[in-house]
């Protein structure tokens, strides 16, 4: 078997102390093979994010082990072989939309000697070249927005000029926190597609946090449901649908059937928190 | 930097047709002209004001010739010896930028180390903040007593005026970075240096530039009490007045702070200025840049 892209072993994390402590992660295993869509789908406060700050390095797991590639989260990114992309753009205001996505190419150097060397502990080929970013732009259909400041832009824009910064790395693993979910529902259809398109192209292992049970279903080779109280995986269910995922497959019966299946499993991880 | 002026000016779709559409910018038919500010609308307030204010100072100096001399004796004071005001206006505005610039640079550097370190800021920022609300100028005399009459006390006084607002302002913009730019960053491993120069500092601008604006103009109240507690001193308008006060040559005074208040504003308009093209990308600046 191949080292799983992202492997998380028994991780629990604690917020606080005593009376006021609140359990975020308690027990959480999971492990993705590299190349899957995976998206996260549970009640608001089940961890979610705080499983995401742990694979991105962000935050340290109070217990259990959390490896990118058989390497910890810190080296990993120091490799910059992670992308984030968070619920807001977090674009810079002075920078224009081009040069915002270049900025990552910038900082940490010494990140491609260090991957090289990840890559080949791995007995993966080594990354290629940096991708020409206004290509990219283009293919996200921002080439008239390339010159343009963040302001400028439509949120919908913002986002998919987020999503571009995180690809143009060719990360091995991209963590998405809800990235759509401040977008309308059209905006939020045409860049589902477009994240598609991208990752099918770069393939890269995705990690993508989720409160909508069709935008789960529609991208992902597997939906990790959560629940809260303490924050626990309760199931893994795989999505067999055909790719590529057009409109049209939101339409069919087996696409309501497996958002009628998510849906049960999460009413079922509310009642496992009420009881 | 490409301003978005060059794009637009390059980019083929919008060149010719909107062009000929919209009148010039040049003229008072744009809605958003370059010479708008010739619109009565725009002008006619202020010059009543200061037509107001004008009528109100005559009648003043004609009632107490003894607190205000007349208009014209002002300005006749300032075209009599316009050498005298420029050369000590010269004097207090080396003083005063000079004594910025120290406050300056001392500040912005322990504005860094206090964002960058915890420790930093729980030692530096309570005694800056008493220090602040100490009335500083105060402190003017006794540093011309242990530094004589030369230009040390006054760049003091001027940089420690300046010093505050500066490292306040700034510590906060370093660290008003949103906290999804920080994880981003955080996960491509930028270093420290690399944070702080790509992305703490320029988002610290609008928070430095909220604090020039107040500190350019605050310069010169700093050199100026500081030559007016140094009585000995050999120049500059704070000098100039005192010595014209003790012989009571009212319109002298009055023309040395004419020059005090110009400098002042000049000074004001260059930060407007630069603020504008540095912060064109900011809110407070988009829109009025145009
Ligand atoms: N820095 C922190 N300090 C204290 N408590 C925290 C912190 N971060 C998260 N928590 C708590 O941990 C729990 C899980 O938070 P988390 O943000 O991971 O939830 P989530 O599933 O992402 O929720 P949402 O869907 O609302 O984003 C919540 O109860 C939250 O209050
Ligand atoms: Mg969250």
């Amino acid at each position: 078997m191949r080292t799983a892209a992202i492997e998380v072993r028994g991780a629990r994390r604690v917020y606080g102390f005593g009376a006021s402590a609140m359990v975020a992660l308690d027990d959480v295993d999971l492990s993705i093979q590299p190349g899957r869509f995976v998206s996260v789908i549970g009640p608001s406060g089940c961890g979610k994010s705080t499983l995401l700050r742990l694979v991105a390095g962000l935050e340290p797991a109070d217990r259990g082990e959390v490896g990118i590639h058989g390497v910890s989260p810190e080296e990993a990114c120091a490799a910059k072989m992670v992308g984030l992309v968070p619920q807001t753009p977090a674009l810079l205001p002075w920078l224009s939309v081009l040069k915002n996505v270049t900025l990552p190419q910038k900082v940490n150097r010494a990140a491609a000697r260090r991957r090289a060397a990840i890559g080949e502990a791995a007995d993966r080929v080594a990354p290629p070249e940096p991708p020409d970013m206004a290509e990219l732009l283009r293919k996200a259909g921002l080439a008239e927005a390339a010159h343009k400041l963040p302001s400028e832009l439509s949120g919908g824009m913002q986002q998919r000029t987020a999503i571009v910064r995180a690809f143009g790395l060719q990360p091995e693993v991209l963590l998405m926190d809800e990235p759509f979910s401040a977008l309308d529902e059209f905006t939020r259809e045409s860049l589902q597609e477009q994240l598609l398109d991208l990752w099918d192209e770069l393939k890269t292992t995705v990690l993508f946090v989720t409160h909508s049970v069709s935008e789960a279903v529609r991208l992902s080779d597997a939906i990790v449901v959560m629940a809260a109280k303490p924050g626990r995986i309760t199931d893994v269910v795989n999505v067999d649908l055909p790719r590529p995922r057009g409109r049209d497959l939101l339409k069919t019966p087996e696409f309501h059937q497996l958002e009628d299946l998510i849906r049960d499993k999460l009413r079922g991880a509310w009642h496992t928190r009420v009881a | 930097m490409t301003s978005l002026d060059d794009y637009v000016a390059t980019s083929p779709e919008i060149e010719r047709p909107v062009a000929e559409a919209e009148p010039s910018r040049y003229s008072l038919r744009h809605p958003k002209s370059r010479i708008g500010f010739l619109r009565p609308k725009v002008w006619l307030p202020l010059v009543v004001m200061l037509v107001v204010l004008g009528a109100l100072w005559e009648w003043g100096a004609r009632s107490m010739p003894y607190l205000l001399p007349k208009l014209s004796s002002i300005g006749e004071a300032l075209a009599d010896e316009p050498d005298y005001y420029l050369r000590n206006a010269w004097v207090t505005l080396w003083e005063a930028l000079l004594g910025l610039g120290l406050g300056f640079a001392s500040a912005f550097v322990l504005a860094v180390l206090v964002s960058e370190h915890a420790w930093a800021r729980r030692a530096i920022m309570p005694v800056a903040v008493v220090l602040n609300v100490t009335p500083l100028v105060a402190i003017a005399p006794v540093l011309v007593v242990a530094f004589g009459f030369g230009p040390e006390p006054k760049l003091i006084v001027t940089g420690l005026i300046c010093f505050f607002p500066i490292l306040i302002n700034t510590s906060v913009g370093l660290r008003a970075v949103p906290p999804e730019v920080v994880q981003v960053y955080r996960t491509l491993k930028a270093s420290r240096l690399e944070m702080l120069w790509r992305i703490r500092v320029p988002s610290s601008l609008p928070y430095l530039f909220a604090a020039l604006r107040i500190v350019f103009p605050l310069s010169i109240v700093g050199a100026v009490v500081a030559e007016l507690s140094a009585p000995g001193a050999a120049a500059g308008l704070g000098t100039a007045i005192s010595l014209a006060s003790t012989m009571n040559r009212l319109p002298v005074v009055f023309a040395s702070i004419a020059m005090l208040a110009v400098m002042g504003s000049v000074l004001l308009l260059i930060v407007t200025i630069a603020e504008r093209r540095v912060l064109h990308w900011h809110e407070t600046t988009r829109g009025a840049a145009g």
